[in-house]
């Protein structure tokens, strides 16, 4: 480190108000993830895992849909060659993000590689994508305290459903789901400048729903580019950049 | 096995969230494929969040008994004359929860 003790001590300030920044941002997330963190940690428990085991698939995997899927594919007795390639399929989406951060992040230090690449979920995803668009510009601190806060947030909620040891009766009935639409809703609306972006959600939208109608596995991924090609498209046909 | 399942899946998913934020990695991305990745936050969103809203119990639903889609019609109408993030996700879940 060369950087002066007065710049840094200047820049403390900056960075932390940037990390509760992003904290604050997606703390609807973090919330509405706890049940499923129960679920996660409780769940392992039931399949037999040990609990270090069971805290080590949040602390280490840190996936919530590939962690669950996982554990019942263990508990009906696959083996870990289907494991790892429905996890590649479930994981696939990732791909995405981290292609759409490529600009940001790629020029920064290894440490900060590692970390944001590690901490890249679908929810730090959501608020860092989202904010860029906003601000223009991306902020290392903002991404880092979203992701902590959400890892946290996962990590406390599996702990806590390892301890309860019991899984949570209907967790689908509960409607915590319309949590995590409802943080989505919010952050996509003030995205739709265009009517290119407006195409992209729609067919999306449209996409998405169909898939999961036809049990169309990879159905988000499929979805998702099909929404960015048909924007792309649109916005190519009309010469739309506002 | 389970550490083996475990570490397998760490290192797949590590991978695909950070293989392309290595600048090692030899692609360049073309201005027209920013332009295609600026869709990528909307599209990849409202792919997750639509079918928890328009899907119950496995069949579509669009009607007023659905409160999914109710309480995302109040939402979206939150952030459209609001624009605050916070605000309509944390009203729209209050109206939802005890409401709806």
């Amino acid at each position: 480190m060369t950087v002066s003790t007065n710049i840094a001590s200047a820049n403390r300030s900056s960075k932390y108000t940037a990390m509760l920044r992003g904290a604050l941002a997606i703390s609807p997330l973090s919330i509405a993830v706890i049940p499923w963190g129960i679920l996660a940690g409780s769940y392992a428990i039931e399949v037999g895992l040990s609990p270090l085991e069971s805290q080590a698939m949040s602390a280490i995997i840190f996936a919530g849909a590939a962690q669950l899927v996982a554990l019942g594919m263990i508990k009906a007795g696959i083996g870990i060659l289907g494991i790892l390639l429905t996890t590649l399929l479930i994981t696939s989406r990732h791909f995405l993000y981290s292609m759409a951060l490529r600009k940001d992040v790629s020029p920064r230090p290894l440490k900060w590689r590692l970390i944001l690449g590690f901490l890249l979920t679908d929810e730090l995803f959501a608020v860092v994508a989202t904010d860029n668009s906003k601000r223009h510009k991306f902020d290392p601190w903002y991404a880092l305290g979203a992701g902590l806060c959400f890892y946290l947030s996962w990590n406390f909620a599996t702990l806590l459903g390892i301890v309860a040891g019991e899984t949570i009766p209907n967790i689908e009935q509960l409607g915590l789901d319309f949590a995590i639409a409802a943080t989505f809703i919010a952050l996509i609306i003030p995205l739709i400048k265009n009517s290119s972006i407006l195409i992209s959600v729609l067919v999306s939208l449209v996409s998405s729903v169909v898939c999961v109608l036809l049990n169309i596995e990879a159905g988000l991924l499929i979805s998702a580019l099909l929404g960015m090609t048909c924007g792309t498209l649109h916005e190519k046909s009309k010469g739309d950049n506002t | 096995m389970i550490w083996l399942i475990i570490l397998g899946m760490a290192a797949l998913v590590f991978i695909s969230r950070y293989i392309f934020l290595e600048p090692k990695l030899p692609l360049t991305l073309s201005k027209k494929t920013h332009r295609f990745l600026s869709y990528s936050a909307p599209a990849v969103l409202t792919a997750i969040l639509a079918p928890i809203v328009l899907i119950r119990e496995n069949t579509l639903s669009i009607s007023f008994d659905n409160n999914y889609l109710i309480g995302a019609v109040i939402a979206c109408l939150l952030a459209y004359f609001t624009g605050n993030t916070l605000l309509t996700a944390l009203v729209s879940m209050g109206i939802f929860f005890f409401i709806l």
